[in-house]
C-alpha cells in the first residue's frame, strides 16, 4: 500500500492514482479529491485546469461498462461508479465552469444510465450528479415532446428515491420553457403526480415539485384553468398549505408558486385573505440568514409589481419599515442588497403613500448610500429605486417651490454651477436619439416656470441652431421633447417669447415647418401649444404665428390647423383651439384681421361643427372662440 | 395577461381596475404650471378685510384625485413679506373622492352647507343627498370641485400669528378658468370667500407649459 504523505494529496499526484490499474487506489484517489473539492471553488478551478474532469469521466465510462462484464467484482466497480459519480457531480456543484467541463467530457450519458442500475447507492450517485448540472442554465435542453422521454420523465417521478424523483422535477424546472410543453407535461399527467409529491413526498420532493409546478403553469392560463378547474379546490390548496411549512424554503417556493398562478391568471386568488398571508410570509421570510433571505425580496416584488391594491396592503404590513430596517442593518449581501432596493422601488412606483412613507423614514440616505457600492446590480437597483420614489407629484412640486423662498442658492443655480446645463446640452448632442430625447425632457422640466435668467443660460447654451435642428430631428421623440422645451421656454414672463425669434426667427420657422410635414399627434400638440404661447404675446407675437400657420398668402390653402382640428386627438384639438382663442383675444387691435383670415381659411366654419365636441375641454374653448368672434359682428 | 372573461368571479372591488368614465373632464385651465390671482374676504364681525391671493398649480395627477399648489396671500396686515402656503386638493372625482369629507372635522351637514353654496352644485344636491354623489356621472359637468387644504407654510414660522388649521371647499369653472371657495374652519368666522380668476400673467391670451416626470 503506498504510504499516504503530505505529497500524495497534491493535485497531480492524485491525477496520477486515478490512472492506477488498482481499483483500491482509484477509488481512494476519487474520494480524495472529492474532499478537496467539496465547496472549495478555487480548488475546483485548479483541478479543473489540470484536466481532472475527463480523467474522472473516463473512469465512469470505464466503470459503466464493466458493469456489464460478470466477472467484475461488482463491490469495486459500484464503489468507483458511487465515487466518480460524486466527484463530477461536485464538480457541476454551483460551478458553470464545472458543469461544462462535464458536459464536455461526455459524462452526461453515462451518468443517465446509472440511474437504471441495481444498486442503490449507484442510483443515488448519478441522481445527485444529474441534479446539480440541471440546476445550471448549462444544462442540456430536455426535449419533452418526444414519447420516450416523457416516459423517462415519468418514471424518473415516479421513482422511490428522493434524488431521482427530485431529478424528474429539475429537469422540468430547468426545460420547460413554451406553453407547448407545458401543455405535453399536462396532458402526461405529471402535475397530478408533482401533487401527490407535494402531499406526502419528502422535504426535498415538496421542494423540487413547487418549483416544477411553477414552471409548468407560468404564463399559460390554459394549463392553471384546466389543472384547478373543478376540482379547484385539492390541488391548489396543497401549495397554499406549504406557504406555512415549516421549512423556510419551502415557504418561499409556495409563494413563488402561487404569484406565479396569481399573475398569469389574476382571478384566481383573489381572496384578500391570500394577498395578505402571501405578503406577510415574504416579509418575514426577509430575515431568513442565507439564500432564501436573499431571494425572498424578489419575490415580494413579482407579487406587488404593477399592483396597486397589493401595494397598499404591504403597506399597511409596514413593508417599507421592514425594507427599511435591512438597509439599515448592513453590511449587506450585494444579492440581498439589490433584491431590497428594487423591491423598495416596486413599493414606490405607483402610490403617493408609499412614496411618502419612504421619504418620511429617511431612507433616502440609506438609497444613495448604494449608489457608490462595488457591485454594479446593486448601483443599478440604487438608481431604479430612487427614480421610482422621485416620481412622485408632490416631490417635484415641492421642488420647485423651493424657488419662491430661496433666491440664489436654489437647487438649480448649484445645477448649473456644477456645469449640469452644460452637461445636459451635450448630451443633446448624442448619437442615440434616446439620450438626445431624455436630455431634452430634462432641460424642458428644468426650464418650466425658471426665472428668465435661468432660462437665458440655457438657451445661450444650447443656442437658436441647435434647439431648431433638435425640432427637425430625424427621431420624433427628440422632435416632441425640443418642441416642448421651446414651449415651456416661451411661457412665463413675456419677453421670453422673444427666444423663438432669435436669429431671424429660426426655432419660429422650424416649428412652423415640423407641423406642416409632421403626422403625429404628439408633434402636433407640442408644436402647437409652443405656437399658442407665442400667439398669448403682443400684436408682432399673433402676426409672426400667423404666418407659420397660413404661409402663403390669399391663397385658399388648407391649413394643418384644419387637419390638427378634425383629429381623433382631444389633446391636439385643445392645443389647437386655444392657439385660435389667444390670435382672436379681443384685447388686441389686430383680432379681426386674423379672425377674417381665420374664416377665409374655412377654420371658424370647422369650429362651429365642433360645438358639441366629444371632448369637454374643447368644445368650451371652441366656445370662447365663437363667443369672441360674436363681438366682431360675426355673422 | 390573458383571462377567460367567463371565468371571472364578482368584479374586484380595487379601485381603477373598473373603467368607470364618470370623473371630471380634464381641463387645461387646471393643469401643472396655471395661475389664478383674486382675493380672499377674510372679514369679520369687527372689520371688513381681503387679501390678495396669488394661487398656482404645482403638481397634478388626475387618475388619484390628487393636485397641489402654493397660495400667496398679500398684504397680510402681521406680516411684512407676502406668505406663502403649500395645499393640497382632493378632486371630487367620485372614484377617489366624493362630497363627503369624511375627517378635518367637516360633518355631512357642513359639507352640504358649503357645497349648496356654489349654484352650479345645485342641480347635484339631490343625488349626493342619497349617496354622497358616488353613482354621479360628472364627465360632462363644466365644474370641479375639490377639497384644498394648506399643509405648511413655505416662508414663515407657524408663530406668525396666522393659522392653516381648515380647509377650502372649492369650485372650479372649466370654461373660464375661475375659482370660487369657501373657507372652512371651526375656529374661524364662517364662509370667508375665496375669488379667483386664471390670470394671464400680462399675456393677451393664455399660455401653457408641459412637466412631466418619466
Amino acid at each position: 500500500m503506498p504510504s499516504a504523505t503530505v505529497n500524495s494529496r497534491r493535485p497531480i499526484e492524485l491525477l496520477s492514482r486515478l490512472a492506477s490499474d488498482e481499483p483500491e487506489v482509484k477509488v481512494r484517489a476519487l474520494r480524495e479529491v472529492k474532499n478537496q473539492i467539496i465547496g472549495n471553488r478555487t480548488k475546483k478551478l485548479s483541478f479543473l485546469k489540470l484536466g481532472a474532469v475527463p480523467a474522472v469521466a473516463g473512469i465512469l465510462a470505464d466503470s459503466a461498462d464493466d458493469v456489464m462484464d460478470s466477472n467484475c467484482d461488482n463491490n469495486n466497480v459500484n464503489n468507483i461508479l458511487v465515487q466518480s459519480a460524486t466527484v463530477l457531480g461536485s464538480f457541476a456543484c454551483g460551478f458553470d465552469a464545472g458543469v461544462q467541463a462535464v458536459l464536455d467530457a461526455g459524462a452526461f450519458l453515462n451518468l443517465l444510465r446509472l440511474l437504471s442500475n441495481s444498486n442503490e447507492k449507484v442510483v443515488d450517485a448519478g441522481a445527485r450528479a444529474l441534479r446539480m448540472i440541471y440546476q445550471s442554465k448549462l444544462a442540456p435542453k430536455y426535449d419533452f415532446l418526444q414519447r420516450k422521454n416523457m416516459e423517462f420523465l415519468i418514471s424518473l417521478l415516479n421513482s422511490e428515491n428522493e434524488n431521482v424523483s427530485g431529478l424528474g422535477a429539475s429537469i422540468i424546472t430547468h426545460s420547460c420553457k413554451t406553453s407547448l410543453e407545458q401543455k405535453a407535461l399536462f396532458d402526461a399527467g405529471i402535475l397530478r403526480k408533482l401533487d401527490s409529491l407535494l402531499e406526502g413526498g419528502s422535504l426535498s420532493q415538496r421542494d423540487a415539485s413547487l418549483e416544477s409546478i411553477a414552471a409548468i403553469f407560468k404564463n399559460n392560463p390554459e394549463v392553471i384553468s384546466k389543472f384547478a378547474g373543478p376540482e379547484i379546490g385539492r390541488p391548489l390548496s396543497s401549495v397554499i398549505d406549504l406557504v406555512k411549512d415549516r421549512y423556510p424554503r419551502t415557504r418561499l417556493l409556495a409563494c413563488m408558486c402561487l404569484i406565479v398562478i396569481r399573475n398569469t391568471s389574476p382571478h384566481f386568488l383573489q381572496d384578500l385573505g391570500i394577498k395578505t398571508t402571501l405578503i406577510h410570509i415574504l416579509l418575514e421570510l426577509l430575515d431568513d440568514p442565507g439564500q432564501v433571505g436573499y431571494e425572498a425580496p424578489f419575490a415580494f416584488s413579482s407579487l406587488i409589481a404593477q399592483r396597486e391594491d397589493i401595494q397598499k396592503l404591504a403597506l399597511e404590513a409596514n413593508a417599507i419599515d421592514k425594507l427599511h430596517h435591512h438597509l439599515q442593518k448592513g453590511p449587506l449581501h450585494p444579492r440581498h442588497y439589490e433584491g431590497i432596493l428594487l423591491a423598495l422601488a416596486d413599493m414606490c412606483s405607483k402610490l403617493e403613500s408609499c412614496r411618502s412613507k419612504f421619504l418620511s423614514l429617511q431612507v433616502l440616505n440609506l438609497v444613495t448610500d448604494a449608489l457608490t457600492d462595488n457591485s454594479a446590480d446593486v448601483r443599478t437597483a440604487a438608481c431604479i429605486c430612487l427614480k421610482s420614489v422621485t416620481r412622485s407629484i408632490k416631490v417635484a412640486a415641492l421642488g420647485a417651490i423651493c424657488n419662491v423662498v430661496v433666491d440664489f442658492t436654489t437647487r438649480k443655480s448649484i445645477f448649473i454651477q456644477c456645469g449640469g446645463i452644460k452637461q445636459l446640452v451635450e448630451l443633446a448632442k448624442s448619437m442615440e436619439s434616446a439620450v438626445r430625447s431624455n436630455a431634452l425632457w430634462a432641460l424642458k422640466n428644468f426650464v418650466f416656470l425658471a426665472d428668465n435668467r435661468l432660462k437665458e443660460d440655457v438657451f445661450s447654451e444650447l443656442t437658436a441652431s441647435m434647439l431648431s435642428s433638435l425640432i427637425c430631428d430625424p427621431e420624433p421623440c427628440v422632435q416632441e421633447q425640443a418642441l416642448a422645451l421651446v414651449r415651456n421656454l416661451v411661457d412665463g414672463y413675456i419677453n421670453s417669447i422673444e427666444f423663438v425669434f432669435a436669429e431671424d426667427g429660426l426655432i419660429l420657422g422650424a416649428i412652423g415647418r415640423q407641423l406642416q410635414s409632421s403626422s403625429k399627434a404628439e408633434i402636433g400638440i407640442q408644436g402647437m401649444y409652443a405656437l399658442c404661447n407665442v400667439a398669448s404675446g403682443n400684436e408682432f407675437h399673433k402676426e409672426a404665428v400667423m404666418h407659420q400657420l397660413f404661409p402663403q398668402t390669399g391663397d385658399k390653402n388648407q391649413s394643418y390647423m384644419i387637419k390638427f382640428l378634425l383629429s381623433n386627438d382631444s389633446q391636439l384639438r385643445t392645443a389647437t383651439v386655444w392657439t385660435i382663442v389667444n390670435l382672436t383675444c379681443p384685447s388686441s387691435p389686430g383680432a379681426s384681421g386674423r379672425l377674417e383670415k381665420l374664416r377665409n381659411a374655412g377654420i371658424v366654419s370647422q369650429l362651429k361643427n365642433m360645438v358639441n365636441d366629444s371632448c369637454v375641454d374643447v368644445k368650451l374653448r371652441v366656445r370662447t372662440v365663437l363667443g369672441q368672434s360674436m363681438g366682431f359682428g360675426d355673422n | 395577461m390573458p383571462v377567460r372573461v367567463a371565468e371571472i368571479s364578482a368584479p374586484s372591488q380595487v379601485s381603477g381596475t373598473i373603467s368607470r368614465h364618470t370623473s371630471p373632464p380634464a381641463c387645461t385651465l387646471l393643469s401643472v404650471g396655471q395661475a389664478f390671482s383674486g382675493t380672499q374676504n377674510v372679514s369679520s364681525i369687527q372689520k371688513e378685510e381681503a387679501w390678495r391671493v396669488n394661487v398656482r398649480i404645482q403638481g397634478c395627477d388626475l387618475e388619484h384625485g390628487y393636485l397641489c399648489g402654493t397660495m400667496e396671500a398679500l398684504n397680510v396686515p402681521m406680516a411684512d413679506t407676502p406668505v406663502v402656503t403649500f395645499w393640497e386638493g382632493e378632486i371630487v372625482d367620485t372614484k377617489n373622492y366624493t362630497f363627503f369629507t369624511g375627517k378635518w372635522d367637516a360633518s355631512p351637514e357642513d359639507d352640504k352647507r358649503h357645497w349648496t353654496k356654489f349654484p352650479s352644485f345645485l342641480p347635484l344636491l339631490s343625488q349626493v343627498e342619497i349617496d354622497g354623489g358616488k353613482s354621479l356621472d360628472l364627465s360632462n359637468c363644466p365644474y370641479i370641485f375639490m377639497r384644498w387644504k394648506e399643509q405648511y407654510f413655505v416662508n414663515v414660522g407657524t408663530d406668525c400669528g396666522l393659522t392653516i388649521a381648515g380647509f377650502y371647499y372649492v369650485c372650479f369653472s372649466c370654461s373660464d378658468g375661475s375659482i370660487n371657495g369657501f373657507y372652512y374652519d371651526p375656529n374661524s368666522s364662517p364662509f370667508q370667500k375665496l375669488e379667483l380668476k386664471s390670470t394671464n400673467e400680462g399675456r393677451s391670451g393664455f399660455s401653457f407649459s408641459s412637466y412631466e416626470l418619466q
